[in-house]
C-alpha cells in the first residue's frame, strides 16, 4: 500500500490534521504483545469481538451475528477510508431483527498499522446497537459502511484510547425513510485522531446524529469532520461536538449541513464548542451550511471558551482541589455530547472513561 | 467599659477564631481595604453593615481566598493559623464557608454531586473517612427540608434555574451539610421575601448558634438582624472600620441611613 497519497495540510479539508507521522508508525512491527482489555468490556448482554492488530481473535469472542470475511466499507475515495481494505467484519440483520444487547467490540494493537473495514446493513425495522473501543500502540485505521432501511434503528458509541499513534476512522452512511442513526464519538486517548463521517439522509423523516467529545492535551491533533447530507424531506440531523484542548493540543471539529433541493422541511442543527484548558492549546470550530431547499430549519452555533473563573472558585470555596474542580467543570462541558449514547451502562462506561482522562477522582 | 475596651479585653481573654489585623487589599491595582482590624471569637456573631461600594463583599473575598483580590498588607490568622498562606480550598477544609451574595449557576453539575465531593475532600483533607453515597443523600435531605428547598432541587444542576430565594436557600443547606467552623455570609438576605428571610435567619440560628462555632454576617440592612442577634455590629465605609457597636447600632443605622456616616469621612 502506498502511503505517498497522503493528504497534507495543504488540503483544505485536512488542514487541521497531521498526517505526517503516518509511514514512520506504519513501518515499525508490531510486538504482538497486546495489553489487558478486561476492563473495556461493558457488563451488557450480547455478542463480544476482540480483534488483534486487525487479526480476529475468535477464542476471545463470541460474535453472535456479526461475521468475519469480505466487508466494503463503500469508504469511495476518501483518504484514509480507502486505505481500510475489503476485509474485516459485517453485521446484517433481516426484517424485524434485534440484537440482544450492544454488539462490542474491543480493538488491540501493537505497533504498526493496522486496517479493517465493517459493512453494516439493518433491514426494515431492523435495531441493533454497537460499541466499539480502540486501545494500544500504532496506527488503527477503519472504514465502515452502515445502510439502515426503513425505520432501522442505529446506535454507534466509539471509544479512542490509544496510547500511541494514530487513530483514524471514516464512516459512510445511508438512511432511510423514518430510520435513526445516531454516533457518539469519545477520543480520550493519548494519540492523534481523525474522524471522518459522511451520512446522507435517503429517504423521508430520517433522523442522523454524529458528534461527541475530543479530549486533546500535551501535543495531541484531534481532528473531527463530518457531513450530513439531507436529500429527502422532513430529515431532522444533530451534530454536537466539544472539543477540550489542554497544553499544546490542537482539537477541531468541523460539521457541515447540506440540504439538497428535495429535502423541504430539513431540521438541521449543529452545537460546536470548544473549550481552552491553557492559552498554549487551539480549538478549531467550522459549522458549515450549504442548503438549496428554500424551506428549512438550521441552527448552528460555534463558541470557544475557557473554564469560568467564578464556578472555579465556587468549587475552591466548597473545599474542592483545584484539579479536580477543572475536571468537574470539564466534564460538565463534555456530558452534552456523552449524554447522547442510550444505553445507562454504555454511557456510565464513557463518562467513567472521560473522567480517568480528566483526572477526576470518583 | 467603652465599647472598644470590651473588645480588646475578648480578644486578650478569648482563644480568638478568626483575627484580622490591618487588611488592607486591591482589586485590579484599586486599593478596596485601607486598613480593617477585627476579631472574632467562637460562639459570636459579627454584622458587617456599610454603605454599597464600601467593600464587604471584597472582605469576603479576601478572607475566602478569591484569585484577583491582593492582600498588601496586614495579616488574618484563622484558629492561630495564617490565613493568606492557604489555598482557598485549604480554608474550606479548616473550617471556613463563604456564602456568596450571587451563588454561581454551574450548568452540567448536579446539587449532589457537587456537594458530596466537596464535603468529601474536606473531610479526606481533615484525616476524616468520607461518607458513602446513601449517608450523604440522608444528610442532604436532612437539610433541605430544615431550609425548606425541596429536596428534587438537590438533583439538578448547581443554582440553574433556581430563583433567587432558592439560591441563598441553598447556600445555607450547603452549609449545613458542610457545618463549617465560620461562615462568612455575604447579603445573605438580599433578594428574600418574609418566609425565605425567617427560613434563613433560622438556618442560620441552629447550624451555627454554637459555642464553638461563628458567623461574619455581611448586610445592608438591618432587617436579617431581626431573625440573626449579632453580638457585634461594624460599620464598614471606604475600606474602613468607622464603628463597632452591638445590635442596637443596626437600628441606629435603619432609622438614620448610613448618609451621616459617608457625610463624616468627606468632612
Ligand atoms: N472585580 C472588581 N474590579 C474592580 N473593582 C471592583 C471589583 N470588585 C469590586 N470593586 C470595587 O471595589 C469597591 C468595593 O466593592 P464591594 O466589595 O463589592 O462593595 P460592597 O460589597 O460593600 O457593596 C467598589 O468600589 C467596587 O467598584
Ligand atoms: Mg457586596
Amino acid at each position: 500500500m502506498s502511503l505517498l497519497a497522503l493528504p497534507s495540510a495543504r488540503d483544505e479539508a485536512w488542514r487541521w490534521s497531521d498526517l505526517s507521522g503516518l509511514p514512520a508508525i506504519a513501518d515499525a512491527k508490531p510486538t504482538g504483545q497486546p495489553r489487558s482489555v478486561d476492563d473495556l468490556w461493558i457488563d451488557t448482554p450480547g455478542p463480544r469481538l476482540l480483534f488483534v492488530d486487525g487479526a480476529y481473535d475468535a477464542s476471545r469472542s463470541n460474535p453472535g451475528p456479526v461475521q468475519i470475511g469480505p466487508a466494503d466499507a463503500n469508504a469511495g475515495r476518501h483518504a484514509l477510508g480507502k486505505l481500510a481494505g475489503s476485509t474485516g467484519w459485517t453485521l446484517t440483520l433481516g426484517r424485524d431483527c434485534a440484537t440482544e444487547g450492544p454488539v462490542q467490540i474491543v480493538h488491540v494493537a501493537t505497533g504498526g498499522a493496522n486496517h479493517l473495514a465493517a459493512d453494516i446493513r439493518l433491514d426494515e425495522d431492523a435495531q441493533a446497537s454497537i460499541v466499539e473501543s480502540f486501545v494500544g500502540e500504532g496506527w488503527v485505521n477503519r472504514a465502515a459502511s452502515l445502510r439502515l432501511a426503513r425505520s432501522a434503528r442505529l446506535m454507534v458509541a466509539r471509544r479512542f484510547l490509544h496510547e500511541s499513534g494514530f487513530q483514524s476512522h471514516a464512516d459512510t452512511a445511508e438512511i432511510g425513510q423514518a430510520a435513526s442513526l445516531t454516533i457518539a464519538s469519545l477520543v480520550a486517548g493519548e494519540a492523534d485522531s481523525r474522524l471522518d463521517g459522511h451520512l446522507t439522509i435517503t429517504g423521508i423523516e430520517a433522523f442522523a446524529e454524529a458528534g461527541g467529545a475530543l479530549l486533546g492535551r500535551k501535543k495531541q491533533r484531534h481532528d473531527a469532520a463530518f457531513v450530513v447530507r439531507h436529500a429527502a424531506a422532513h430529515g431532522q440531523s444533530r451534530q454536537l461536538w466539544r472539543a477540550v484542548a489542554d497544553e499544546q493540543a490542537v482539537t477541531s471539529a468541523s460539521a457541515r449541513v447540506e440540504v439538497t433541493r428535495d429535502a423541504q422541511k430539513t431540521d438541521g442543527e449543529q452545537s460546536l464548542r470548544g473549550l481552552l484548558m491553557a492559552r498554549t492549546a487551539a480549538v478549531n470550530l467550522k459549522p458549515e451550511l450549504e442548503i438549496f431547499a428554500d424551506d428549512v430549519k438550521c441552527g448552528h452555533g460555534a463558541t470557544v471558551g475557557e473554564l469560568d473563573r467564578n464556578s472555579l472558585f465556587y468549587l475552591a470555596s466548597r473545599g474542592i482541589p483545584p484539579v479536580e474542580a477543572r475536571a468537574i467543570l470539564t466534564h460538565a462541558f463534555v456530558a452534552d455530547a456523552l449524554a447522547r449514547i442510550g444505553e445507562d451502562a454504555v454511557r456510565e462506561a464513557f463518562e467513567a472513561t472521560a473522567n480517568s482522562w480528566l483526572g477526576m477522582i470518583a | 467599659m467603652c465599647f472598644d475596651c470590651a473588645q480588646h479585653e475578648r480578644i486578650w481573654n478569648g482563644n480568638v477564631m478568626l483575627k484580622i489585623e490591618n487588611l488592607h487589599a486591591e482589586v485590579d491595582g484599586k486599593a478596596i481595604l485601607k486598613g480593617i482590624t477585627l476579631s472574632i471569637n467562637p460562639g459570636e456573631i459579627h454584622a458587617i453593615m456599610g454603605p454599597n461600594g464600601a467593600g464587604k463583599s471584597t472582605t469576603a473575598y479576601v478572607l475566602g481566598g478569591r484569585p484577583g483580590y491582593d492582600v498588601t498588607e496586614g495579616s488574618a490568622t484563622f484558629d492561630g493559623k495564617d490565613l493568606f498562606e492557604m489555598e482557598p480550598h485549604e480554608r474550606a477544609a479548616a473550617g471556613l464557608f463563604l456564602g456568596f451574595q450571587y451563588p454561581v449557576e454551574i450548568p452540567g453539575v448536579s446539587n449532589l454531586q457537587f456537594l458530596r465531593t466537596a464535603l468529601n475532600a474536606q473531610r479526606k483533607a481533615r484525616g476524616e473517612a468520607e461518607l458513602s453515597g446513601g449517608e450523604f443523600i440522608k444528610l442532604a435531605r436532612k437539610e433541605a427540608d430544615a431550609l425548606g428547598l425541596d429536596p428534587e432541587m438537590l438533583k439538578r444542576p448547581v443554582n440553574v434555574g433556581f430563583s433567587g430565594g432558592e439560591k441563598k436557600r441553598n447556600e445555607m443547606v450547603q452549609m449545613g451539610i458542610i457545618a463549617p467552623k465560620l461562615a462568612i455570609l455575604d447579603e445573605t438576605d438580599s433578594g428574600l421575601d418574609i418566609d425565605a428571610l425567617k427560613a434563613v435567619g433560622h438556618g442560620i440560628n441552629t447550624i451555627m448558634r454554637r459555642p464553638d462555632r461563628a458567623v461574619l454576617l455581611i448586610t445592608h440592612y438591618q432587617r436579617l438582624l431581626d431573625y440573626v442577634k449579632p453580638d457585634f455590629v461594624h460599620v464598614l465605609a471606604a475600606g474602613r472600620i468607622v464603628r463597632t457597636g452591638g445590635p442596637e447600632l443596626a437600628h441606629e443605622l435603619e432609622r438614620e441611613g448610613y448618609g451621616q456616616i459617608t457625610d463624616e469621612l468627606a468632612a
